[in-house]
């Protein structure tokens, strides 16, 4: 019984890294109807960035090697500054070509097309081999009754879900919030308000790419170690999460990705790693054939759900 | 004084002229009604007031600026606003949050004296303050949508099809709103299905069809004109 719970326990704090990642994913499907394939990679960029700085220093000598802390620092800025960049590339180009970028796959092909390139860099650069990444308290843990709690990852934890108030206050209570409900309503009202939806869009992806950062360094703190094919790995289960809970609901986020971290954990416990991914998977095939708007979703399936 | 001077206005999609070569001009102050069939150009011809639609040739010059290749958001904030058929207000958000999205543009301190001087115009609205949207009647979307143009503090605003959905009751309403607001000193241009009330409540009337002015000038002459049916039956 006792490892049960403790199953649960160490789910539920995996969750935490699901819920970040998930969350990141619904605020670009929510808000511009775009399933942004370059979320995982730039969670993993974050990780591998801040484990090459604090490894090497910066590039080019700038620094000696860095801090951990000032290094997923690094990491997190440059992982914000990529989602500017594709932004730039897939979604505004996109758009300015062809109208409504959304009614097209070309800008989920094109950010697929950053996924390999991103991911594959990464793997030219440093291997595909996993990398240590330290910090002073790896091993801080708590006794609850008979069950283990990581230190770190109760943090972490808090930390996702004090993001995921913040950010829900932030879309409910400030103007660009209000702005971007708007816009992920119906782009075409908003701009009659006078919103000027080129330059509130990166808004969306500044946020998206934040999520991914302080998800890898949460995933790097945690794990004490990182890998170029970390982002695949967990950004296939915070689409699950994601889903499970409701496309494009905030809310839905902590719940699909607590449960997907739950179900992880038991799947190893009980039947072992390699059955992760078919059970997660096959569950969530199974949840949406019951309820497919998610846990937390509306009925309509797609846009205008912040 | 004239607000809103149009000459030579060209709209395209793809190989399809919307309007063509269209002068249309509002004084400040004055309703001006456009009419014409399905098709005519009305709406395109707001739209690229507006700025949502890119102007192919001609000039559009609001308030003595010329603003033909500015963008929407500064054309709002230059109190030109457009009140788009179907009335697009955003049904996932509460009445208060529209009519602060009409306020987008603003960032002076009256925002939130302006909107309760909307609740105060439209008590349905006020009690209803906190409710999503999508709960209003049509009449009540339409009153919404309104207001929510009115906190842009417009001088000039562009109605299309405002009565369109609504009960007969709510479209005589909509008139004596539209009448009330012109008399507060806001200027309006209104594209109506219903032309008889359009062409009483106007000062002046174009004609269009195809894209092109049929006939322009004074409500009554339009009215008169026989080219009135032609336009709407086709017979030209």
């Amino acid at each position: 019984m006792i490892l049960i719970l403790q199953q649960i326990v160490n789910g539920v704090m995996l969750g935490a890294v699901y819920v970040t990642v998930a969350l990141a994913f619904n605020l670009t499907i929510g808000i511009l109807n775009f399933l942004n394939f370059t979320i995982p990679p730039l969670f993993m960029v974050t990780a591998m960035f801040a484990w090459a700085v604090a490894e090497h220093g910066l590039p080019f000598g700038l620094t000696g090697p860095l801090n951990w802390a000032l290094a997923l620092g690094v990491g997190i800025v440059l992982t914000i500054l990529i989602s500017l960049v594709v932004e730039r590339l897939t979604f505004r180009y996109m758009k300015a070509r062809y109208g409504d970028a959304t009614e097209h796959a070309i800008p989920l092909v094109s950010s697929l097309g950053f996924l390999l390139i991103l991911e594959n860099l990464v793997r030219i650069a440093y291997g595909t081999e996993p990398h240590r990444f330290a910090t002073p308290f790896q091993d801080l843990n708590i006794r609850v009754g008979g069950l283990i709690v990581s230190l770190p990852q109760l943090l972490s934890l808090f930390l996702a879900l004090a993001i995921v108030f913040g950010l829900s206050r932030m879309l409910a209570t400030t103007k660009t919030g209000r702005a971007l409900r708007s816009i992920a309503e119906n782009p075409d009202a908003s701009l009659l308000m006078g919103v000027d939806v080129s330059r509130i869009v990166p808004v969306v992806f500044v946020l998206s790419g934040l999520l991914c950062g302080v998800a890898g360094a949460i995933f790097a703190v945690n794990y004490g170690q990182v890998y170029s094919g970390m982002g695949n790995e967990i950004g296939n289960k915070a689409i699950a999460g994601m889903v499970l809970g409701g496309l494009g609901s905030i809310w839905g986020a902590i719940a699909g990705g607590v449960i997907v971290g739950v179900i992880e954990a038991m799947s190893v416990h009980l039947f072992g790693g390699d059955t992760v991914q078919a059970i997660v998977w096959g569950l969530l095939l199974v949840a949406l054939i019951v309820r497919p708007q998610g846990l937390f979703g509306h009925n309509a399936i797609g846009k205008g759900k912040l | 004084m004239t607000l809103l001077e149009i000459s030579g206005l060209e709209v395209r999609y793809g190989r399809n002229v919307a309007v063509k070569s269209v002068d249309l001009t509002v004084a400040d102050r004055q309703i001006v009604t456009v009419l014409g069939a399905n098709g005519a150009g009305k709406s395109s011809l707001l739209r690229a007031i507006q700025g949502v639609v890119p102007a192919r040739a001609g000039t559009i010059r609001f308030d003595g600026r010329d603003i033909t290749t500015s963008d929407v958001p500064s054309r709002v904030r230059s109190g030109l606003v457009l009140v788009p058929e179907g009335r697009q207000i955003f049904v996932s958000l509460t009445v208060q949050d529209n009519l602060l999205m009409g306020a987008y543009t603003r960032h002076d301190a009256d925002v939130t004296r302006d909107v309760e001087a909307i609740y105060t115009r439209f008590p349905n609205l006020a009690m209803r303050r906190d409710k999503l949207a999508g709960v209003l009647s049509g009449g009540e979307q339409q009153m919404l949508a309104i207001g929510r143009a009115l906190l842009a503090k417009p001088r000039l605003m562009m109605l299309d099809e405002p009565s369109l959905g609504l009960s007969p009751l709510f479209v005589q309403r909509m008139f004596d709103l539209i009448g009330d607001l012109n008399r507060d000193g806001l200027a309006i241009l209104l594209v109506e299905q219903n032309t008889s009330m359009a062409l009483q409540i106007a000062e002046r009337a174009t004609l269009l069809e195809l894209g092109s002015v049929l006939i322009s000038g004074p409500s009554a002459e339009v009215g008169r004109s026989e080219m009135l049916t032609q336009a709407y039956l086709g017979a030209h």
